[in-house]
């Protein structure tokens, strides 16, 4: 019965009731939302950065080079010439060394130019429809790619150059479509993957910057015309050389190799993701910082709410007293309504927070390359609900004890 | 059954003192005064509600003001009604759940006396309705049932007719009347109002103190 009352109090008064619930659930909203996104981009971020050791890419940012060649998010820094990174495949500390060449897509999945290793070894993905490629111009599709394209076995594209849309799309080198990998929940979902010969015959040209080595799509727009160049075999290209290492002890000496020599740079994903995340994470504090704001105000606007609840209510409770009702009897139904107004605003707040996350997944899916879901959940968000509720009993407290200390006689004799 | 022994109350510097009042079980008593005589105060210090400033009550041979808090509250809720000229409910509860809660209160839920109290006013098509939505009388006739609810052995109505007119008047002091007799139930009376003068043979005036 003291439950239905202390509900039936806060649905009787909807607007007040909700604005305190609204407030909560704003700022749980806020916290929910940031925590999921970190936790994600985190544990995604982690995740991919241990799967590969060392970039070897062309000098210029590290966290660049990380960015384009293991999160496919950034451009690359520009080219690198295979012969230089030659020893990399003959190092005995090196497990595996696997190169790569960027700079085309389809409507805006990256098509990746490698070999197998780039998918079994990395993404340990496999062939769910058809099987790897063997010639150049033969592409397998990730998971995502084939469903949101619509492509299938035998189907044929033509790649644009750059990693936006272009207007130069190579309609004289068409990739055909001859595997579909299984669903792995990782970027490899969202690549295409083809030969590096593939690459190597789409840019036929090999002039300072490498064919490839496209920064926008403007820039190439600009120069794609200039295809005088030949590819001399002696002098290939890549954008970069995905390294892992088979000894510990290659930690401290591959990069000091690679970084002794003018062209290269070789950036650890690990530290540079670290590094990324500690910058990042101010940010995301101050978020923090912003939605404890919105808690404050919503703890005082439970008490503001409850304390003109309390005067509208101050006959109602003295009659409650006259019945038999115990002053703690008052005093918990009180508590009661902070109760379920922080109950309602932490549940809001939490769905609130996860049905945003799943909308905004689209747009991460597409800016990371990472399957971001909304059905993500966080043991902090148990905390956060209890808190909640604790906040919303606490705001109660002080007109509880308003009430509690209510004189029913001289109450009862101003209104009789 | 009420015994009182020279009651007074203080309100600052000035000190009321009140007739004693001897009532026997089922007895019924109405209490007449101009306004400001204390009535209402006598009221509540017969119901526990105000401590008075001297003197000895015994409601049902128990000193109520030896009690506890916890204990004279618990004792209000069981043995004693109240009615007031102004019947305050919990608004945000419908009739009959405010008619519940007033059992809730002396641990005596018990939905078959409501029904039986709500059809003998005639109001038990208004069971589920909001308390809001009833009019004056109508929700005078439901504070009387909240009264007797608990089946008290008490009750205590103060002002109960004095917004009413004489119509809606005559029916509630007849429901007060009758239903205490019913069920054997003292009644306590205090008001200004004239027009119940003639109902009732026992009475006492505060305008004679």
């Amino acid at each position: 019965m003291i439950f239905k009352l202390a509900w039936r109090n806060i649905i009787t008064r909807p607007l007040s009731s909700g604005l305190s619930a609204v407030l909560l659930s704003s700022s749980i909203m806020v916290i929910v939302l940031s925590m999921l996104t970190m936790k994600q981009m985190k544990s995604k971020f982690n995740e991919n950065a241990n799967k590969i050791d060392l970039v070897v890419g062309a000098k210029g940012s590290r966290l660049q080079s990380v960015l384009c060649n293991v999160f496919h998010i950034d451009y690359p820094n520009g080219n690198i010439k295979l012969k230089e990174v030659d020893f990399l495949f003959k190092h005995p500390f090196v497990k595996s060394a696997i190169p790569i060449s960027l700079g085309d897509s389809y409507k805006k999945h990256r098509i990746i130019g490698t070999n197998p290793n780039f998918i079994t070894q990395i993404y340990n993905g496999s062939i769910s429809k058809g099987n790897f490629f063997n010639k150049p111009l033969e592409v397998v599709i990730g998971a995502n790619v084939a469903a949101k394209l619509k492509l299938d076995i035998g189907d044929s594209f033509s790649g644009s150059h750059g990693i936006e849309e272009s207007t130069h799309d190579h309609e004289d080198f068409p990739y055909r479509v001859v595997g579909i990998l299984s669903p792995t929940g990782e970027i490899i979902d969202q690549l295409i993957v083809t030969s590096l010969e593939s690459v190597w015959q789409v840019h036929p040209h090999n002039d300072k910057k490498g064919s490839f080595d496209l920064k926008t799509a403007e820039e190439h727009d600009h120069h794609s015309h200039d295809h005088k160049s030949e590819v001399y075999e002696n002098n290939k290209e890549v954008t970069a050389v995905l390294v892992n290492y088979n000894s510990p002890r290659a930690k401290f000496s591959i990069p000091g190799i690679v970084n002794q020599k003018n062209a290269l740079i070789g950036a650890e994903p690990a530290i540079e993701i670290k590094q990324l995340l500690d910058l990042i994470e101010p940010a995301v504090n101050v978020i923090y910082v912003l939605s404890l704001f919105i808690f404050g105000l919503s703890l005082f606007s439970i008490v503001v709410t409850l304390l003109n609840s309390m005067k509208d209510r101050k006959y109602e409770i003295s009659m409650m007293r006259v019945g038999g009702a115990s002053v703690r009897l008052i005093f918990i139904s009180i508590i009661l309504e902070g109760f379920f107004i922080g109950l309602l605003g932490s549940i809001s707040g939490l769905i609130l927070g996860h049905s945003i996350m799943g909308i905004m997944a689209r747009f991460l899916n597409l800016k990371y390359n990472y399957q971001f879901s909304g059905l993500v959940f966080d043991s902090l968000e148990l905390v956060l609900l209890i808190v909640t509720i604790l906040i919303g009993m606490t705001a109660a407290i002080f007109p509880a004890l308003a009430a509690y200390r209510l004189d029913i006689s001289k109450t009862l004799k101003n209104k009789t | 059954m009420i015994r009182t022994n020279n009651i007074t109350v203080k309100y600052g510097e000035i000190e009321i003192k009140f007739p004693n009042i001897n009532l026997d079980y089922g007895g019924q008593l109405l209490i007449i005064g101009k306004s400001g005589s204390g009535k209402t105060s006598l009221l509540n210090v017969l119901g526990g509600l105000l401590s008075a400033e001297s003197g000895n009550i015994l409601v049902n041979d128990i000193d109520l003001f030896s009690l506890s808090n916890k204990k004279r509250d618990k004792f209000r809720g069981q043995q004693i009604g109240f009615v007031f000229q102004t019947p305050h409910f919990i608004k945000s509860l419908s009739v009959n759940d405010n008619l519940k809660f007033s059992q809730y209160m002396s641990s005596k839920i018990n939905q078959s006396k409501i029904d039986m109290l709500l059809k003998k006013v005639d109001l038990n098509h208004l069971k589920n309705a909001s308390i809001q939505n009833l009019s004056e009388g109508e929700k005078q006739r439901i504070s009387i049932i909240r009264a007797l609810v608990n089946q008290p052995s008490i009750i205590f109505a103060d002002e109960p007719t004095s917004a009413l007119d004489d119509n809606s008047c005559n029916n509630v002091v007849d429901l007060l009347t009758n239903l205490s007799r019913e069920n054997n139930t003292t009644l306590v009376i205090v008001t200004h109002d004239n027009r119940i003068k003639d109902k009732f043979p026992n009475q006492i005036n505060l305008n004679d103190f």
